[in-house]
């Protein structure tokens, strides 16, 4: 390619390869980096280190289902079920292999990568094929069958009352190492910071996979699947792939999930609530952004923690009204509602409105030189 | 009707609640539990209206404020009913409660024929009945009338049924609240049956729907009723033998179906 | 002149961001064919579209007998007396041709079955595939079907988009006399890019362009003028 002049395309590519370091977009990452690693030296409440924990795996997690929603264009009722998957393989391998040691966690994460590479492939395998309609169909059986044996196969799962278990080491919640520059360092700090730098990868994986040739091909087949399947590209195992990377990538989030909480049970890794949450956190955040997750998570969890003030204060301003208590403690509803006009009017989500308003300026700028 | 539809479970359970609540205020007057059995039959019968009514009033509501923004939208109909069907479910937490609840049935409805040393719950032989007129009904409206000649033909190309002179979108509501209608009564139906309600039987349910649908094919009556016996049977021998498995059974079933159909037994390739 | 039955002034039409129609008028004369020409993107087929209601003129008048329509939904239109045969010979595949002309009466009186009896002259194939899907008959009987379903349904005025598109040429002359028998009927608006069927079926011709009307006149004063038919064939 020497001696030839660079083309338009190439051009404008270098130009923005310049720049990289510059975007406000990398500023931002930098300062959402930096303050996610402070955060716990400066701001030493359990309330705020559990909330931020949860973002980020929710972030993770919402950024991966969008691979499948947002760029693929199925739709899977079963991320919740691979981040159970991923959940109870920490937690049974954990809590059954005494005593506990390091290469047991590592053992449980790359279990849970397997089984739910597994899993994904023979689903998507068999619906996939058909319609995508199919696939959702057939992921909403499924993820509730595995909610089912969840509660039934209580000989391993222990049922309804869940699994509890002790990380080994220095992540156990009652390891201590002192303090430094006046903050603890506990057990739940190291997960802390395992969980940080596991669900940084992860992101980055995410968002390496969508900007490769391979997130290109997804994008072009969920825009016209015909012109895609007409250049060439064989549609089925594109789908394939896209599915078990991002319910793999799920899996593992329930996996760091399980061991922040250090317990485990079939409603809150497996049941349904946890699928709609993360439906939620992706349309407000935006389909086909992966960086929406990061918003749609934040917003969520931080409502979810504020809710019982809300009902408190709902308490205090209807003593005697049964029904709005009732209303204050249902606010699952309020979600659902905010859910729905969020589908109808707002189907791009923040980071998806906020693009385009920046595409419309640069085609502006672009065309008055 | 082309469309997907997750808030269907949502419609049975409130068409059981509909029941629940008429039964509980009939009971008030006597009819239930110790009413005559003229009596009975006319409260069952006034909760299935009721439950019929509640089913028809809500799905018209989804349809003409939800659904009707979303045709030819198959990723945002799922959606967006399984956001509607989350909130109905709430709904009824808030409107009775999240505990489960007990319907109180007729004595007459209670209890169980003896034939040649079978017993056969009575209950549920007006449920065969009810379900094969339904059946019958449906195969007979799609087949035979100028409705479903109509029906039909909006599913395939609503554009050419209107420049022919038919409001379809009027029709499809009808179409859709008739739909809620029905599985509203299904749902009160099952609450007498099983005596027993609770918020969450709407979702409970929705999966056998769902499985029924995907092995009878889709947008197929007749492979719907096979369906729903093999689920049926599938269900009954499994839960008799293994009870743990049961809902195991019906996902291998259609994971061997759509292994050798992949478009369901009756489905026809789009 | 003859009284027009169906006449536009200053129709504008957009689809989402663009617009399409700038500017319509034009008229077309009761019992005549009148046909639409112009190349592709001209707004031929937006017109017929917006005539029926499918895309609803956003300025402009629309009137159809005597009654203003261009607030009319589509099956208000078609009530009102409007018969519409889509491009792409858009039959319902689905259901047999019983179904399609059952569909297609909106009343299913003795008249509109001996209606039938008419159409089965003009279009012989169709009783020979009377029990059949229409999805498995040909291109040109399933643009029969279509031109015949919307000929049962008793309407004032009949929009015909691009029926020769995607026909043999044979096929072709088998549809001009079919539409030239049609033409005895009742009146009809024609949308083609054949010129062929155009100077052979239409009697009155508008010319659009860029979303307005830049021409119009006799057909056969269209034909005797060869360059204007270069420039717009």
């Amino acid at each position: 390619m020497t001696g030839q002049a660079p083309t338009p395309v190439q051009m404008e590519r270098q130009r923005q390869r310049a720049r990289r370091y510059t975007r406000p977009g990398f500023l931002i990452q930098l300062a959402l980096l930096a303050c996610l690693v402070a955060g716990p030296m400066l701001m030493p409440s359990f309330r705020v280190m559990d909330l931020v924990a949860k973002i980020m795996i929710f972030a993770v997690a919402v950024a991966s289902f969008d691979i499948i929603l947002g760029y693929t264009g199925i739709i899977s009722f079963a991320h919740g079920m691979f981040f159970g998957l991923g959940a109870y393989s920490v937690a049974l391998i954990c809590h059954y292999s005494q005593p506990v040691q390091y290469h047991h966690l590592l053992l449980a994460g790359l279990l849970a990568a397997l089984i739910s590479a597994v899993v994904a492939v023979v689903i998507s395998a068999l619906s996939l094929r058909v319609k995508a309609i199919f696939f959702a169909m057939v992921t909403l059986a499924v993820a509730e069958f595995c909610h089912i044996l969840g509660y039934q196969w209580s000989s391993l799962t222990k049922g309804e009352d869940g699994v509890s278990f002790k990380l080994p080491g220095v992540f156990n919640a009652d390891w201590s190492g002192g303090s430094l520059w006046g903050t603890q360092i506990n057990g739940r700090l190291l997960v802390y910071y395992l969980i940080l730098v596991v669900a940084v990868l992860l992101f980055v994986g995410l968002v390496r996979f969508v900007r490769s040739p391979v997130g290109r091909v997804l994008k072009a087949i969920r825009d016209n699947e015909q012109r895609a399947t007409a250049l060439g590209y064989r549609v089925f195992r594109y789908r394939v792939l896209s599915t078990v990377f991002g319910s793999l990538v799920s899996s593992l989030c329930g996996a760091l999930f399980a061991m922040w909480l250090s317990y485990v049970n079939p409603d809150t890794v497996l049941g349904t609530p946890l699928m709609l949450n993360i439906l939620l956190m992706v349309i407000i955040g935006g389909l086909g952004t992966v960086y929406g997750g990061i918003l749609g998570a934040a917003f969520i969890k931080i409502a979810e923690t504020w809710l019982p003030d809300l009902q408190k204060l709902a308490l205090s301003l209807w003593p005697k009204v049964e029904f709005m208590q009732r209303l204050a403690e249902r606010w699952i509803l309020l979600f659902g509602i905010l859910y729905i006009l969020s589908v109808l009017f707002f189907p791009k989500g923040v980071v998806g409105t906020l693009r385009d308003r920046a595409e419309v300026r640069r085609l502006r700028r672009l065309g008055r030189p | 009707m082309d469309v997907l539809n997750l808030a269907h479970g949502a419609f049975f359970a409130w068409g059981a609640y509909a029941g629940f609540a008429v039964l509980n205020a009939l009971n008030g007057l006597g009819w239930v539990e110790t009413g005559t059995l003229g009596q009975g039959i006319l409260s069952v019968l006034l909760a299935l209206l009721a439950a019929l009514a509640i089913g028809g009033v809500l799905g018209l509501f989804l349809e003409r404020v939800i659904i009707q923004r979303v045709y030819g939208d198959h990723l945002k109909q799922i959606l967006i009913t399984m956001g509607a069907s989350m909130v109905l479910a709430e709904v009824i937490k808030v409107l009775w409660s999240p505990n489960n609840q007990t319907v109180l049935v007729p004595l007459s409805f209670t209890g169980s024929y003896d034939v040649m040393d079978v017993v056969i719950n009575k209950f549920r032989v007006v449920a065969i009945v009810v379900g094969l007129a339904v059946y019958a009904g449906v195969m007979a409206v799609m087949q035979k009338t100028k409705l479903g000649i109509i029906i039909r033909a909006g599913v395939e190309n609503r554009e050419v049924v209107q420049t022919l002179g038919y409001n379809i979108n009027r029709i499809f509501t009808g179409v859709f609240m008739a739909g809620a209608a029905l599985a509203a009564v299904g749902g009160s139906m099952w609450g007498i049956f099983r005596e027993q309600i609770t918020p969450a039987m709407g979702d409970e349910n929705l999966i056998f729907a769902l499985i029924v649908v995907i092995i009878g094919g889709m947008g197929s009556v007749t492979g719907s009723f096979l369906g729903a016996c093999m689920v049926g049977l599938a269900f009954n021998y499994v839960a008799y033998l293994v009870p743990k498995l049961a809902l195991g059974a019906n996902i291998l079933i259609m994971v061997i179906i759509l292994l050798i159909k992949p478009w369901g037994l009756m489905g026809r390739e789009q | 002149m003859p009284e027009a039955i169906l006449s536009l002034a200053g129709v504008h039409t957009h689809l989402g961001q663009h617009h399409i129609l700038q500017g319509v008028s034009l008229e077309a004369a009761r019992g005549r064919a009148t046909v639409l020409l112009g190349r592709n993107g001209a707004g031929k087929s937006t017109t017929l579209r917006t005539v029926m209601g499918l895309t609803p003129a956003s300025a402009g008048s629309v009137v159809f007998d005597g009654r203003a329509i261009e607030k009319a939904r589509p099956y208000a239109v078609a009530r009102a007396g409007v018969g519409f045969v889509p491009e792409d010979q858009a039959v319902l595949r689905g259901l047999t041709v019983e179904e399609n002309f059952r569909l297609a009466m909106l009343q299913e009186s003795p008249e509109a079955w001996a209606k039938l009896d008419t159409i089965f002259e003009l279009f012989a194939d169709l009783k020979k595939f009377w029990r059949a899907k229409a999805g498995v008959l040909s291109g040109g009987q399933k643009q029969m079907l279509a031109i015949a379903r919307a000929f049962v349904g008793d309407h004032k005025l009949l929009l015909i988009d691009e029926p020769s598109k995607g026909l043999a040429p044979i096929v072709v002359d088998h549809l001009i006399a079919s539409l030239n028998q049609l033409k005895q009927h009742t009146t009809i608006i024609l949308v083609e890019q054949n010129f062929h069927l155009a100077s052979q079926v239409g009697s009155d011709y508008f010319i659009l362009d860029d979303g307005r009307v830049v021409h119009s006149g006799l057909m056969k004063a269209l034909v005797d003028d060869e360059g204007l038919k270069q420039s717009s064939a």
